[in-house]
């Protein structure tokens, strides 16, 4: 006999008979016991990252959830950095606009430091 | 997860030949996957669950083994005791079964008895053989997964497989049974 066949007949048995209704509920009480037990499901970003990067991405032991915070650090970082550059930009940008609108009061063309030097090459030559 | 629960606790029955030990083996590998693999994706908790319990049958062994041991080693300190060791526990489940025989329909009677036999031939099977039969046929598991359950190469499934069949059927055969 065909051992597919052979299989798919034993298998049809099989499925036919039951558990007795004492053991039947034991298994449900340890189903619903388990699922009380049941680990939370990971945050969505770590749960995409894992979705992404697949279990049997690790590097010695680096998962996807010490990686992932790192590169949010590493992120935020340049964040940063890029974020305090435009401030000053912008600051600049503020100086220029007054400047040639000639919104600036008076003093701020005088230029102080400008002057001691002025006066001190003079002095020296 | 009914059917699959259900599977596993004959699957452990088979194997252990005890119905309580076989129900602490389902309900441990339950928690266990609960408990270290919940947060998984669904398509991967049966084979895990598969996986799981193919270990907590192999640690039951393990434990019987080691008690085993004490036991022959106390046992041979205090006569009397050991007597129920021969004890077929099949016989108990067929005196069970019978019980229920007269209330049944003759094709109901009939089918229960070809179940049954079919169990105590699966009981008889060598464990890798019946693992790989149970796993591949009964759960339909591909070859590659109950390869990956059973930590063996997809060959040897097949020839796990194969023989679980011949000797399977060579048995029902010598009971009168074909399929």
């Amino acid at each position: 006999m065909n051992e597919l066949h052979f299989a798919s007949r034993i298998r049809q048995i099989l499925n036919q008979g039951s558990v007795d209704a004492k053991v039947a509920q034991r298994l449900q009480a340890a189903r619903e016991l388990a699922l009380s037990r049941q680990r939370p499901e990971p945050q969505p970003v770590l749960r995409w990252a894992d979705n992404v990067l697949g279990d049997g991405w690790s590097w010695g032991g680096l998962s996807a959830r010490v990686i992932l915070p790192v590169v949010a650090l590493a992120v935020a970082a340049v964040g940063i950095y890029r974020w305090q550059e435009s401030q000053r930009l912008a600051e600049v940008v503020e100086i220029d606009s007054q400047l040639l609108t000639d919104d600036l009061p008076i003093d701020a063309y005088l230029d102080r430091g400008f002057q001691n030097w002025l006066k001190k090459r003079a002095a020296d030559e | 997860m009914e059917g699959v629960e259900r599977r596993a606790f004959k699957q452990a029955v088979f194997a252990v030949r005890d119905e309580q030990a076989a129900l602490d083996i389902v309900q441990d590998a339950m928690l266990r996957l609960a408990e270290k693999y919940g947060d998984r994706p669904a398509a991967e908790l049966p084979l895990l669950f598969h996986r799981i319990v193919q270990n907590a049958i192999r640690d039951w062994y393990r434990r019987q083994k080691v008690r085993s041991l004490w036991t022959t080693l106390l046992s041979s300190l205090s006569p009397g005791r050991g007597e129920d060791e021969d004890q077929d526990p099949l016989e108990t489940l067929q005196a069970a079964d019978a019980s229920n025989a007269q209330d049944m329909p003759g094709a109901q009677l009939e089918q229960a008895q070809v179940l049954e036999i079919i169990e105590q031939e699966l009981t008889k099977l060598p464990a890798r053989q019946r693992e790989a039969f149970i796993m591949r046929y009964w759960d339909e598991l591909d070859v590659a997964q109950t390869a990956q359950v059973m930590g063996c190469s997809e060959g040897s499934v097949k020839t796990h497989c194969s023989r679980a069949t011949h000797a399977l059927a060579a048995a029902l055969k010598a009971r009168g049974i074909t399929l």
